[in-house]
């Protein structure tokens, strides 16, 4: 199961995941994604607290969007995820070319300072 | 029934028959004889009688025979046969009251021995029509029999036994015993009059003939009737055969069934339409429910449908109207009606009733008012299949409310019959689809499975093993050897994100990859920048494969390892008696789709120790998962391998496997591909 809440703060888009990612909903995902970013989204951050699993297919989706985040200069982050997910990230390597962050203050921060 | 086919058996019992017939005419003109010159002729009239009996019997065996050998005739034609002897014997009756008419009191006239003779043979053909006639009655009694008209019949046919011989007990006078037999056997005659289940299986028409035919039967057995009664009166007779009770009591039976069969046809037939059309209907239901043969199809189970609902209801006009949405096309959608009408028809039907949406108003039968000069009242029947309506028949009738409730019944009936099986035909079809799916797969599956290698490369100094389970019939884990030379082996592990069939697909590219690159004696590392560069250019781009790679080097006890992105390889010290995951960076292949890759691997080299384990997996195993949702994890296999370092390769993946299986439990789920891969390092090269 996997609800997806859209929050839109000032140049930040949030996708807060809540529930699991797995192959079976991972089109949600990209489709939310796909929308932020057609809609010119500058910032977008996931929230990651209520993430309780993410399987390869979901990974799979924010690998897809590495290029198209660093063509249109979208800055993407990532925050929150517990331990489990977060090392499932790590793992495949995800951690070096996304920026995962404990918070959403430190997120905004390294914002500024890039 | 007598089986012996070889005897002609209606011809003896003919024969014996006229025979018999003979000898009593003979007997009875010796004893006229005897009784007008007052002399004894030595006969006694016990002779008369026995021979009249045994005279019955033939006959009765004649026409069983007779019977017997046309018992699959119908109706109507059984019945013609009683008619026509019917009329032959009060012909022939008729035809003496002329000749004898004719005489006058001429010395012919008044002949005693001639008038015998001309009684005997009236006296034959009215016992053949009455014995005939009672078996044709017994026929039409039987049919449709049950044990309880058996029986009844079987009791009257014993009491005429019994009337049989009466004679020799009354010695032909009419008394009250007589009387008293008749009576029993006219109650019993009408008890059994009540059967005549035949007569609703005739048509119309047929009811007409039978009314004649039964009418013609009834004359003939008056008239016969009549003319044993007045022989009976006229005292220049002596020998009287026809004052017999089972020639009375068959008189009484056969008057009295084709009486009540006379009646009961006349007053069926006003509702004979009735029971046609219901006759009709049970075809048409019959039609609809078998189901649709192969080389059928459903347009014609609708066609025959729209016929049946406008035969059941009496439709001037109908048609059928399909859901747009729906493949299928009907040559003839319109009955009795041009288009035009049709389309003026359809547009007084109110919107909210033709929506092809399901609902309340729309998936029931409903009777719908028409403002059209000549057609006054519509039926709505929609056809319902998986809550979907595939289509709808308009069925029109020139009266108002012209459909009731019978009519709204059987046409529903035929409706949900019909929708039966239109969708016993979709889903037959759609289970022979399926059924080749599942064939492919089952190729598809063997093929996989042929490139996981069977036998893995090694020297005496490790031991290997491996296992590979897929979550659905293919898969994306890939594990494989190679032997580089007498002391170096390389070994991969490699996971297609997703499952399925697409991770299969991945999964054949990568051991393409990986047999292409190995023969290149790359260095781990280098073998994972030229397998990204390779892998870039095949997979999707949401798709990416971990994989693991080791190259054991036997002389020197050592192994090289690069990971990309794979699950970290558990590694057992004999020494330490502790388990470790390998940690090295390494990013998935696919995942950085450019030069920039060479940044994200790594490589180490590593010594190893006799008795040392290496445990390469997939994330399927960790990712098992209990009732309870908890993952088994890490450290639920670090602790299980360091628990059972001892055992042999395949006994130690036995009990990781078993391991997994009793955690994940009977409800829980591995809804992954997994594999495992054990080396155990045994002894120095």
């Amino acid at each position: 199961m996997l609800r997806i809440e859209k929050i839109k703060e000032e140049n930040k888009d949030i996708l807060r995941l809540i529930g699991e990612v797995d192959a079976s909903n991972s089109v949600l995902l990209d489709q939310s994604i796909q929308e932020v970013v057609q809609q010119g989204a500058s910032f977008l951050l996931i929230d990651g607290k209520e993430l309780g699993y993410i399987s390869s297919a979901g990974l799979g989706v924010f690998m897809s969007y590495l290029d198209d985040f660093s063509e249109r200069g979208i800055r993407f982050a990532i925050f929150g995820l517990n331990d489990q997910v977060g090392e499932v990230f790590k793992i495949l390597g995800l951690d070096r070319l996304i920026s995962i962050v404990p918070d959403k203050s430190t997120a905004i921060a390294s914002q500024h300072e890039s | 029934m007598i089986k012996t086919t070889s005897l002609p058996l209606g011809r003896i019992s003919l024969l014996l028959a006229i025979l018999v017939w003979l000898a009593l005419v003979l007997v009875d003109l010796i004893r006229i004889f005897g009784m007008i010159n007052n002399l004894d002729s030595g006969i006694s009239e016990e002779v008369t009688w026995i021979l009249e009996i045994l005279f019955f019997f033939f006959v009765y065996l004649v026409y069983r025979h007779v019977f017997w050998k046309t018992r699959q005739a119908d109706f109507l034609t059984l019945i013609w046969r009683g008619v026509s002897t019917g009329l032959f014997a009060a012909g022939a009756g008729l035809l003496t009251e002329l000749i004898y008419l004719a005489f006058g009191e001429s010395k012919l006239g008044t002949d005693p021995f001639l008038n015998n003779i001309f009684y005997h043979i009236n006296f034959a053909w009215t016992s053949a029509f009455l014995i005939s006639t009672a078996l044709l009655w017994k026929h039409l009694i039987l049919y449709q029999k049950n044990t309880q008209v058996v029986k009844q019949w079987k009791v009257f046919e014993l009491s005429m036994l019994g009337a049989l011989f009466f004679v020799f007990f009354n010695h032909n006078n009419f008394d009250y015993s007589f009387l008293f037999g008749l009576v029993i056997l006219l109650v019993i005659s009408i008890l059994l009059a009540v059967n005549l289940k035949w007569i609703p299986y005739l048509n119309f028409k047929e009811k007409w003939k039978t009314l004649l035919f039964l009418f013609l039967i009834l004359l003939s057995s008056g008239i016969l009737f009549y003319r044993v009664l007045s022989y009976g009166n006229e005292a220049k007779l002596q020998i009287n055969l026809t004052d017999n009770l089972f020639i009375m009591a068959l008189f009484g039976f056969v008057f009295a069934y084709g009486l009540f069969s006379f009646l009961v046809t006349l007053f069926n037939l006003p509702t004979s339409s009735v029971f046609e059309q219901k006759l009709t209907e049970a075809i048409n239901f019959q039609k609809l429910s078998q189901s649709i043969q192969p080389e059928e199809n459903e347009e014609q189970v609708l066609d025959i449908l729209l016929d049946s609902c406008m035969s059941a209801s009496y439709s001037d006009c109908a048609w059928i109207e399909l859901n747009p949405k729906e493949q299928i096309q009907i040559k003839n959608p319109l009955r009795l009606v041009d288009q035009a009408t049709q389309t003026t028809l359809a547009s007084l039907i109110p919107q909210e009733n033709q929506s092809w949406i399901p609902g309340a108003a729309t998936e029931q039968t409903q009777t719908v008012r028409l403002n059209h000069p000549s057609y006054k009242s519509a039926l709505l029947v929609p056809l319902l299949v998986n809550k979907f309506i595939l289509a709808r028949i308009v069925l029109i009738k020139e009266v108002k409310e012209g459909f009731n409730k019978e009519m709204m019944n059987i046409i529903g009936t035929f409706a949900r019959q019909a929708c039966i099986s239109v969708e016993n035909h979709r889903l037959l079809s759609q289970a022979i689809a399926n059924e080749r799916y599942q064939e492919e797969l089952k190729i598809a599956q063997r093929v996989q499975k042929a490139l996981l290698p069977l036998k893995l490369d090694h020297p005496d100094s490790f031991q290997i093993c491996a296992y590979s389970n897929t979550a659905d019939e293919v898969g994306g884990d890939y594990y494989d050897t190679y032997q580089v030379d007498a002391n170096h082996f390389v070994i991969i592990m490699g996971d297609v994100s997703g499952k399925g069939t697409s991770a299969a697909f991945h999964m054949a590219q990568m051991k393409g990859v990986f047999q292409s690159l190995i023969q290149l004696g790359l260095q781990p590392a280098e073998f994972m920048k030229k397998a990204n560069a390779a892998l870039s250019k095949c997979l999707e781009r949401n798709h990416f494969i971990t994989a693991s790679i080791f190259e054991i080097d036997t002389l020197t006890q050592s192994f090289r390892h690069a990971r990309a992105g794979h699950i970290p390889t558990l590694w057992y010290r004999a020494q330490e008696k502790t388990a470790a995951y390998i940690s090295i960076e390494g990013l998935g292949l696919g995942i950085v789709r450019n030069q920039t890759y060479q940044n994200h691997v790594h490589e180490k080299t590593f010594d190893y120790q006799q008795g040392d384990l290496l445990v390469l997996l997939t994330d399927g195993i960790l990712e098992g998962r209990n009732e309870q949702g908890e993952l088994f994890g890490y450290d639920r296999l670090k602790k299980l391998v360091e628990e059972h370092h001892h055992l042999s390769p395949p006994a130690l993946q036995q009990v990781l496997i078993d391991s997994l299986h009793q955690f994940v439990g009977g409800d829980g789920m591995i809804d992954d591909d997994y594999s495992l891969l054990v080396v155990k390092f045994t002894q120095p090269d």
